[in-house]
């Protein structure tokens, strides 16, 4: 098989001598010497940085000695995951990113989709453009600039509490309020991934066959049926993938934006697996337990993936793989 | 196509345009407000009156900023890591997306289930930084440029963009006696322009913005980029980061902390708002070429 293609295929191949099998590889490896030699240096990258951690990960089950190293540290088994499951700090973390992802999945994915449908029914070209490029430059500005405006915003003197005021309610500082924080977190969030978030629902939109459109029109169909019978099963399939990975991710919060918003009085509905990780284990040293709790997220968050793939391949046509 | 519009059709409208316009408001106006706040009088910032537009010129919050020389490290250690970081990565995914995309090369299958690998696993924060303690790569300039240089999502949006250049040109290159290199540097690449274009801005965009890695890796202040230096204006306890004459000129109600922190954040923000406008259509296009399945 493998000679058929490549004698079909490559000029290299063609002058081979057809000798041993050992022979014809190292001739073929010479050939393709320089494509190897590309493939190198990401190669190298990616092993290091990638593969080295996976493997670094064995600390979660050793009592971790510098001086002997990761292989050579004692092993002490599921300890550090039975203490993470018996404290209920730790739990809390569990709780809260639950929480935090479920809301986000709840109110952020439907949130680009409604804008894409609406933006759809927008016939002057200009106007819509220019929507278009307004709400995508969120996406473009950091997370600490993010989360200063929001700390601007929620202050005492900010503009919430200007409009609290109007509805005569006390000023608060929204931001060291912990049943305020998973609002604000899930609505600056919002506000940052609305527009970036229907790129791939227009492009689905604009690929839906425009004569659908006219004949519904002829056949007497109203904009709503329109919007209903043409649009949304148009960007259906986009729709399911991307719920795919947001359920995959759901888990995955935003953890460096919570580190930036939240302080120990806000720990309560605030703390996620991810800023408990990094406090536990990069400012309080303890890396074994840390990183068994990290170990944990992870293999979770890999579970919900294979998981709603494999709903929805069941259930629908469309899947990731 | 023309047809006739009813009255539920027209409200629609009205209604729907008045949400873009309100969608608008809301996007744009934090970011006036905070120019305004940079800008204004710290009675009225105090008094909450301050909102679209500056109220009682002063710009004593940017003096205070661009006295501090961590401003202008800062600034020059992002423009270098997004500088190099960005040429690391294109030339690095480029080199490893092409030979994915020949198809007789013996470890494609191998190499793309390696990269494959690191989209669903990784060891996590512990185990990364305890690695670039070893490497001896802790408060380094390399800790903030090679470990995202490449990423299996960027090769195989480079490979499929690469599929997509007919094979025959490099066949007839390699009759004239090119080899993989030089066709890679001399056709591949001058094809794939707009792809480079694109995926240098999101990695400068990316650099840009970047504040984690440097929170974890680096301890040097010379070091760090510019969001750490926003980043120790705005939360810290003053509000302000360290800085006695600003502590002087609040004490006098010269001029308000939040003249200070909005004025960092402008000056952040600033290079990126004032390009995006011209290089918007770049990033969608961006999306576009990674939407689509290899």
């Amino acid at each position: 098989m493998r000679n058929q293609t490549a004698a079909a295929t490559g000029k290299l191949q063609v002058k081979q001598p057809g000798s041993q099998r050992h022979n014809k590889f190292i001739q073929s490896f010479w050939s393709q010497k320089f494509l190897y030699l590309m493939v190198l240096p990401g190669f190298l990258i990616v092993l290091v940085f990638a593969y080295f951690p996976m493997y670094g990960v064995l600390i979660a089950f050793k009592d971790y000695n510098v001086a002997k190293g990761i292989w050579g540290s004692e092993w002490v088994g599921f300890k550090y995951f039975h203490e993470f499951i018996n404290n209920p700090m730790a739990m809390r973390t569990v709780k809260n990113t639950l929480i935090l992802g479920i809301y986000s999945l709840v109110f952020g994915f439907p949130a680009p989709i409604v804008l894409a449908l609406l933006l759809n029914e927008i016939r002057v070209l200009a106007f819509k453009k220019f929507v278009q490029t307004v709400s995508y430059f969120p996406h473009f500005i950091s997370t600490v600039i993010i989360v200063g405006m929001l700390k601007e915003f929620t202050s005492l003197d900010g503009m919430f509490n200007t409009i609290a005021g109007w509805f005569g309610k006390e000023p608060v500082n929204f931001i060291t309020e912990p049943q305020y924080f998973r609002t604000l977190f899930v609505g600056s969030g919002i506000w940052q991934g609305i527009g970036w978030g229907t790129i791939l629902y227009l492009a689905a939109l604009s690929n839906a066959d425009p004569t659908l459109y006219d004949v519904a029109s002829i056949d007497g169909a109203n904009r709503w049926q329109k919007m209903k019978h043409i649009s949304l099963p148009a960007i259906m399939p986009t729709t399911i993938i991307l719920f795919i990975l947001s359920v995959g991710g759901i888990l995955g919060t935003d953890f460096m934006k919570v580190m930036l918003m939240y302080n120990p009085g806000t720990y309560e509905t605030a703390d996620v697996i991810g800023t408990y990780v990094y406090r536990i284990g990069l400012e309080g040293g303890r890396f074994e337990y840390s990183a068994a709790v990290g170990l944990m997220l992870s293999v979770v968050s890999f579970l919900f993936v294979l998981a709603t793939n494999r709903l929805s391949r069941k259930f629908s046509e469309t899947s990731l793989w | 196509m023309r047809y006739k519009h009813s009255l539920g059709s027209r409200l629609f409208d009205v209604f729907n345009y008045g949400l873009m316009l309100l969608l608008i408001v809301i996007t744009v106006y934090p970011l006036l407000h905070v120019i305004s706040i940079s800008l204004s009088h710290a009675d009225f910032i105090a008094l909450g009156e301050v909102s679209f537009f500056p109220k009682g010129f002063n710009m004593k919050g940017y003096q205070i900023i661009f006295e501090k020389p961590l401003l202008y490290t800062s600034y020059t250690n992002t423009i270098m890591y997004a500088t190099v970081g960005t040429l690391l990565t294109l030339l690095l995914t480029s080199l490893m997306a092409y030979p994915l995309t020949v198809s007789k090369f013996r470890i494609k299958k191998p190499i793309t289930i390696f990269l494959a690998v690191t989209m669903f696993f990784s060891g996590g924060m512990i185990p990364t930084y305890l690695l670039m303690k070893e490497l001896h790569l802790l408060n380094t300039f390399w800790v903030m440029v090679l470990p995202g240089c490449i990423s299996a999502y960027n090769v195989i949006i480079f490979r499929t963009f690469f599929q997509n250049i007919p094979s025959e040109l490099r066949e007839s290159a390699y009759m004239d006696g090119a080899n993989d290199l030089t066709v890679l540097f001399r056709i591949y690449l001058p094809l794939s322009k707009a792809l480079l274009a694109t995926f240098a801005l999101f990695t400068i965009v990316g650099h840009w913005n970047e504040w984690f890695s440097a929170l974890i890796y680096l301890q040097d202040e010379k070091r760090y980029p510019l969001q750490m230096f926003l980043r120790s204006i705005i939360f810290t306890q003053q509000g302000y980061g360290s800085s006695e004459k600003a502590t002087e000129l609040i004490q006098n109600r010269q001029i308000n902390p939040k003249n200070i922190q909005m004025a960092a954040i402008v000056i952040t923000m600033a290079p990126i708002l004032c390009i995006y406008p011209f290089v918007q259509k770049h990033f969608v296009k961006g999306v576009m070429v990674g939407s689509i399945k290899g």
